[in-house]
């Protein structure tokens, strides 16, 4: 069976400040990850992270034209391969998000050993917003 | 469902804890409490609390023996891909509220 996340969201700005955030290197290494990218289909791309002993994230860019963007998913030195795809839809004002991450099943059987080894690592303070998560969870025992 | 996923979170967010469990995914057999502590330089209660997280996210079960209490690795709930969706979720959720602030703090001139 597939796994897949969908997430939409609407932004209160033009379509084109919201691409060039989800596609220009500078720009996503300052809201997201630290990124080697280039919107180019076939692109080998590296997300980092600035904590220590992070797993990488990798992959390929599939699909980059204004505005649908598709690359591949991988945490580095893991076997599964996920994949993630950003839609934006112009509302005049303002633009509306889709994001979609699919082939998460892949996570299952002896991969996830190897995921969790990735944690291992430090990979919790490696994602930004999952660390601030894992706080709160912390918090409310 | 919720509280399970919260729990297995709970568990893997502190380091310690992740190399206890590590430690017992290595080990082929249990390890007691005693071998624990040796092993990480800490206090028995130190480690039974952390066991006892551990346990509550279904990641170690413990067996007893006479006086002594032997842990063994499960990482079943890890391979349960229904916790990844969950943390992808949560993941994605923090990442587009990250671009939202990002996008509001700069202003095209």
């Amino acid at each position: 069976m597939t796994k897949t996340i969908t997430k939409e969201k609407v932004f209160n700005h033009p379509i084109d400040q919201i691409w060039n955030a989800i596609t220009k290197a500078e720009e996503i290494s300052t809201w997201f990850l630290q990124a080697d990218f280039k919107a180019e289909a076939g692109y080998k791309y590296t997300f980092k992270s600035t904590g220590e002993n992070c797993s990488p994230i990798i992959g390929e860019v599939l699909e980059a034209n204004p505005y649908k963007l598709v690359y591949t998913w991988i945490v580095k030195d893991t076997p599964a391969t996920t994949t993630v795809t950003w839609k934006l839809e112009n509302l005049g004002a303002s633009t509306k998000l889709y994001l979609e991450h699919s082939g998460i099943e892949n996570y299952a059987g002896e991969t996830a050993i190897e995921m969790f080894n990735s944690f291992n690592g430090g990979w919790d303070n490696c994602i930004n917003g999952l660390s601030s998560y894992l706080k709160e969870m912390v918090n409310a025992e | 469902m919720q509280s399970n996923i919260n729990m297995l979170f709970k568990a893997i967010a502190d380091p310690t804890r992740r190399e206890i469990f590590h430690a017992l995914v290595l080990t082929t057999s249990a390890l007691s409490i005693t071998q624990i502590s040796t092993q990480f330089d800490m206090s028995r209660q130190g480690v039974t609390k952390h066991i006892k997280i551990l346990n509550d996210a279904g990641l170690v079960k413990i067996t007893e023996d006479g006086r002594n209490r032997f842990c063994f690795a499960d990482p079943k709930p890890l391979k349960e891909v229904n916790k990844w969706m969950a943390f992808y979720s949560q993941y994605w959720d923090d990442s587009l509220d990250k671009l939202d602030d990002y996008l509001n703090t700069t202003k095209k001139a």
